[in-house]
């Protein structure tokens, strides 16, 4: 009957024509009240996001360079896609590649994620204080500042006489080992998935935290160990914030390079050059200092396009429109 | 009456500071300097002048001098970023090879017209104002040069046989050329296989990316830039010298991890001259490793007494050689007051002045007066490396010159970490400079 009554409503909208003015006044005004709560969020993303990236894809239609730098548009020396050209025969550029995808995937996997889900899981499995104190240590790679703590892990790391470790090797009569060089990777990943681990535990904390405590009592009154909670209650529940510290973290690692910088400046023999460090090189500074802008802003909307769809696969494969769906019944 | 003084007064006060406006004139100068390896003079210099400046043009100067040791990137980016937002320092002390890009983009001024109005300039080494020109034209003004010579320890060459005579001759041997780059290998070889050294420790190079791997290059017979002016990648020479730097771990004298190796530890190792045999530096390094690392053993008369100096030995090219890498001071194109900026420069390119920081920071002079000045000359490190401008080459100054220098780099990376053979290693360097450099000649 209701809707008998309601589709009467619709068939007469059309013949009363004040009456559809008014509604549509009022979806106007509806609308008008969404955008301008989204207005600061969105002018921020225009201001901050489309126009440097719109800037950015302009500039990688030029040659800009020092030796012809200019701030005017109009002055901009347009070659098409030539710098494209350039980056897909470039042979240091396939080494970056790989270096990104390596140093992306491990720190992720390994740090971001894994170890981000088993500090939460212990800490949410201690007396409350207790985890919090543990969860403050690991923030603390993430609120020192980026220059302090890579300096603390160059003191870490150096050789004789003034490393760290190396200080112990030689009070345990063990040969000096150059970790900096020898260990680049290892300490590449571990110096940022110290920081990593923090964001990824604070989401899944919460999250495990938020899980309807009568679902985890009827599991121990079911009498299920931790490890069957653990697989079978919390990491299915953890899906949403799986795909999102994954998604965000893999963009985040893509584009941060400021760690590596300061500890290896993507040395030693480019080893540990990523593509975001290659595009701040190539554009902004490097030894010899003639920086190439165009050729550099190529190499960034790269990293845009890998980004955006690597995001779109993320989403497909934890099929994001589900998570996000409407829910199938109202629950008040 | 009394209205009237009052008004003249005023008139006279308003007056007298506008003509101290009028003749007041700013002069920012930026210079990068490493203040405890001595190089404050290259900054510090202008305000010993500035009285002397002031007098002669009949004005007040307000110097601003900013000088820190900034990463050479940096430093050189934030004089672009500062031209282009029109807030340039009117002078600007940096590595020669920057008026290659700098001159093109209308950052700095050419000093054809000014040079000859200052006597001063007409004293500077000859051969030096070839690493200040660009497009037939002069961009800059040496401040300093310096050699790169390969340092060896005198008392691991005496644990190793060698008589007093035999050591103290060394330099003269390479010079003449009978003892070669081959020789030095083959004697830090041997110091391996003796014990005298640890393995590795026979022949330490540069730990990053720099000029002085150019050395090689043009010790093979390489250039990187012909007369006609094209970019040039020798694949012979560069051949050879990725077989000769591949070599150096191989043969044990040089350990794998010498690139990216820690700069610290380096100085801490070869300056006691008791781990190291050769190694491959610049004569500024003597300051910095008298100052901060045998300070407790004697200072500069322990590195006197236990380490010398010498050209890069002969290469296949037959002839020592060594490189220098000339700072210039340039004029920005924005400077409202050129003619003041270069009077400056003039006033500083002196002996007393440049000697000033040529002893305390351990660079080669600059002009014939000061090369025979009793200061410089009784300084034993100075004195003793200047015969090396002889035989010095320089960096071209070109756009080019960055792109060359990565895939050249990007070569000795490949064939140091063992990644690639020399050959390969060529085939890499000649791929990445004809997609970047398409007019590149390859031969």
């Amino acid at each position: 009957m209701a809707s008998q009554s309601n589709g009467g409503a619709v068939q007469a909208a059309p013949s009363d024509p004040t009456l559809n003015q008014r509604s549509r006044t009022r979806a106007l005004a509806a609308n008008l009240t969404a955008y301008s709560f989204l207005a600061p969020a969105g002018i921020l993303v225009i201001l901050f996001f489309f126009i440097p990236m719109l800037l950015v894809i302009l500039m990688s239609t030029t040659n800009l360079a020092t030796d012809n730098f200019t701030t005017n548009i109009a002055e901009w020396q347009y070659v098409g896609l030539r710098q494209y050209e350039t980056l897909v025969n470039d042979p240091f550029a396939s080494k970056v590649f790989f270096n990104t995808v390596f140093y992306v995937l491990c720190t992720l996997t390994f740090f971001n994620v894994t170890m981000a889900l088993i500090v939460s899981l212990l800490t949410v499995h201690i007396p409350r204080r207790s985890g919090f104190f543990f969860r403050a240590l690991w923030m603390l790679p993430r609120i020192t500042t980026s220059a302090i703590y890579i300096m603390m892990w160059e003191r870490i790391l150096a050789d004789v006489p003034f490393g760290i470790l190396n200080w112990f090797n030689e009070l345990l009569g063990q040969a000096p080992v150059n970790y900096a060089s020898d260990y680049t990777w290892v300490f590449v990943i571990v110096v940022n998935g110290f920081i990593g681990v923090s964001f990824g535990m604070i989401i899944f904390t919460s999250a495990i935290e938020s899980i309807p405590k009568d679902i985890m009592n009827a599991s121990l009154v079911d009498g299920s160990t931790l490890i069957q909670r653990i697989r079978h209650i919390i990491l299915p529940m953890l899906r949403w914030p799986l795909l999102f510290v994954i998604t965000y973290q893999t963009l985040s690692l893509l584009t941060s390079f400021e760690q590596i910088l300061l500890l290896t400046d993507g040395g030693p023999a480019n080893r540990t050059e990523v593509w975001a460090l290659a595009a701040y090189h190539r554009a902004l500074s490097n030894y010899y200092g003639n920086t190439q802008w165009g050729y550099g802003a190529a190499f960034s909307v790269v990293l845009v396009v890998i980004g955006v769809v690597l995001a779109v696969v993320y989403m497909r494969v934890f099929r994001f429109n589900e998570l996000v769906a409407e829910p199938k019944i109202e629950v008040l | 009456m009394k209205k009237f003084s009052v008004f003249a007064i005023f008139v006279l006060i308003l007056a007298s500071f506008a003509v101290q406006a009028q003749d007041t004139v700013s002069i920012t100068i930026r210079c990068k300097a490493n203040i405890e390896g001595g190089e404050n003079w290259r900054c510090d210099n202008f305000a010993e002048v500035e009285e002397e400046v002031e007098a002669d043009l009949g004005i007040n100067l307000e110097l601003n001098l900013i000088q820190d040791n900034k990463d050479w990137g940096d430093y050189k980016q934030e004089f672009v970023l500062a031209s282009e937002a029109g807030e340039a320092p009117d002078i600007i002390l940096s590595g020669h090879e920057d008026i290659g890009a700098w001159a093109p983009a209308g950052f700095i001024l050419p000093l054809d017209d000014m040079l000859p109005n200052y006597p001063a300039f007409d004293d500077v080494v000859e051969n030096l104002w070839e690493s200040q020109s660009w497009n037939g034209q002069i961009w800059g003004v040496p401040q300093d040069a310096e050699a790169r010579p390969i340092f060896y320890s005198k008392l691991l060459l005496s644990d190793l046989g060698w008589s007093d005579e035999e050591i103290a001759s060394l330099p003269e041997r390479v010079a003449s050329g009978e003892f070669t780059f081959e020789d030095m290998l083959a004697t830090a070889e041997q110091a391996v296989a003796e014990g005298v050294v640890e393995e590795g420790k026979g022949y330490y190079h540069r730990t990053g990316n720099g000029f002085d791997w150019l050395i090689y290059y043009y010790g093979m017979g390489g250039e990187v830039m012909n007369d006609a002016g094209e970019i040039v990648f020798d694949t012979d020479a560069a051949l050879r010298t990725y077989e000769l730097i591949g070599s150096f771990v191989q043969r044990g004298v040089t350990r794998p991890d010498m690139i990216g190796y820690d700069g610290a530890t380096l100085s801490t190792e070869f300056s006691s001259a008791e781990q190291v045999l050769f190694h491959q530096g610049g004569t500024w390094n003597l300051a910095d490793w008298g100052r901060n690392y045998v300070a407790d053993r004697g200072g500069l008369d322990y590195l006197e007494e236990n380490i010398g100096f010498m050209l890069f030995p002969a290469m296949s090219e037959g002839i020592p050689v060594t490189l220098t890498h000339p700072l210039s001071y340039m004029i920005s194109s924005q400077s409202e007051n050129p003619d003041v900026a270069m009077a400056l420069i003039a006033a500083v390119t002196t002996p007393d002045a440049n000697n000033r920081h040529a002893i305390d920071s351990f660079h080669l002079g600059i002009l014939n007066a000061q090369i025979e000045s009793d200061a410089y000359m009784n300084d034993p490190f100075i004195s003793g490396a200047h015969y090396m401008l002889d035989y010095t080459t320089s960096a071209p100054n070109t756009p080019a010159w960055n792109a060359w220098s990565n895939a050249y780099w990007t070569g000795i990376t490949a064939v140091h970490t063992g990644e690639a053979t020399p050959q390969e290693a060529v085939d890499l360097a000649v791929a990445q400079l004809q997609n970047e450099l398409p007019d590149v000649v390859i031969r």
